[in-house]
């Protein structure tokens, strides 16, 4: 891993997720895509467990930044990100759809537990919460294989390589 | 000792950072709360040229009813008249004729640029270049386009955050149909008015006022506006209230804190 790349990285993806991303919102609940998600996923399918983890957790705080609840998607994302590398050493998730399907299902659950340790720290959440999980992870997915290139041009590495 | 490698297990990483995470989770909000304020002011130029990108994208999109920026602005420029007048007519009933000083002449208006807004989000905040050394403090009331959009729940130095009142932390007290509820934020771009009775008539389109608060308020400001009104399924005697702001909030870029008895007396 190159290290001073990610910090880079995950900086210019955390302002794009703060600033810019309501461009791309769609419908009355302006739904857009979790650029930090598809970024968790990312790491946790191209390096190796340890980066993984690292990576995972790092991300998961920048989330947090972002939203301005500090710890629950820190957890979360840690949680689901360390799962998905260690998923990752047995079944490689390498094709578009196995790649849209693992954003998805760790954006369905990470929101789903990052909600959970919300409520847990006595934090009101929208009632419309589960909709806006669904529909960002759906989103997420359907874009997010797609980002996996530059990410991958700008971490240098070579998206066809299997690391374990 | 100077090239020895530290080695760490995977298990003691995770369980570490797991730590980590579950210290910041149990940490108090006003410490924890630091951080995100941390990062707007540390990220400050990049995150006003995103968002100044943001707008630029969206100042095609319309407003509340259709209706363009200046023209929300002076729809509840109105609406605020309007409240203040009838506000001072009860006033003049009530003392035969003695007049006090206008509502908010005391008040010293604090403009602020948004850094970030967080409208869409699970959280509707935004957080602001102004903090503690311009006389913030949490609780005071936050204006955009002449409408109270918010009050201020945290303040660091030089910045702050301000909840909106689309929050579902947001609770605050408004003025509906000559009646005073609390309207909690309901996510997204709407809030609710809690335990309405049917007894009230509410139309569509109807203003709600942020009620007077002594110290914070001194006048009825328009909040929101009544955007849909049914009968609650669960206790049928209520109404189920849905205000959507009176101004659009996603595209504000600059908003004004009310500080009620400034010492300061001039307007920055």
């Amino acid at each position: 891993m190159r290290w001073v790349r990610f910090a880079i990285f995950v900086c210019v993806v955390t302002l794009v997720q703060a600033s810019v991303l309501d461009v791309i919102a769609v419908t009355a609940l302006r739904i857009g895509p979790d650029l930090l998600l598809i970024l968790l996923v990312f790491f946790a399918v191209y390096f190796n467990t340890t980066e993984a983890v690292i990576a995972a957790f790092t991300v998961g705080f920048a989330a947090d930044l972002v939203v301005g609840v500090m710890g629950p998607r820190t957890i979360s994302f840690g949680m689901f990100g360390t799962a998905l590398a260690y998923l990752n050493r047995v079944i490689a998730v390498r094709q578009k759809p196995y790649q849209s399907l693992a954003i998805f299902a760790v954006g369905i659950l990470a929101g789903l537990v990052g909600h959970i340790l919300s409520l847990l720290k006595s934090q009101p959440v929208a009632s419309n919460i589960l909709a806006r999980i669904f529909w960002t992870s759906l989103y997420s997915a359907a874009i997010g294989p797609f980002l996996f290139l530059p990410c991958a041009w700008w971490m240098r590495i070579k998206t066809h390589r299997f690391n374990r | 000792m100077a090239g020895k490698q530290i080695k760490v297990s995977r298990r003691m990483l995770f369980t570490w950072c797991m730590l980590g995470g579950f210290i910041l989770l149990l940490s108090p909000g006003s410490l924890t709360s630091k951080l995100p304020l941390a990062f707007a002011r540390v990220f400050g130029f990049p995150l006003r040229v995103g968002r100044s990108i943001s707008l630029s994208v969206n100042s095609q999109q319309p407003g509340p009813g259709g209706a363009d920026g200046m023209e929300v602005q002076y729809q509840n420029y109105i609406a605020n008249l309007e409240a203040e007048l009838e506000q001072e007519r009860r006033k003049v009933e009530k003392l035969s004729g003695l007049r006090s000083r206008r509502p908010l002449e005391g008040a010293n208006l604090v403009f602020a640029d948004v850094i970030k807004a967080s409208v869409s989000g699970f959280q509707s905040e935004l957080i602001i270049n102004r903090g503690r050394r311009d006389g913030l403090a949490r609780g005071q009331f936050v204006l955009g386009d002449n409408s109270i959009i918010g009050t201020v729940a945290t303040v660091d130095t030089s910045t702050a955050s301000v909840r909106l009142i689309t929050d579902p932390a947001s609770r605050i007290e408004v003025t509906i149909a000559d009646t005073s509820r609390i309207m909690q934020g309901a996510g997204g771009n709407s809030a609710k008015v809690e335990m309405l009775s049917t007894e009230h008539k509410i139309k569509l389109g109807q203003r709600v006022y942020a009620k007077k608060k002594p110290g914070l308020l001194d006048v009825a400001m328009i909040a929101g506006k009544v955007s849909q009104c049914k009968v609650d399924g669960a206790q049928p005697l209520l109404w189920d209230v849905t205000v959507e702001p009176a101004c659009n909030m996603e595209t504000l870029s600059s908003v004004a804190v009310i500080i009620m008895n400034s010492q300061k007396g001039s307007k920055r």
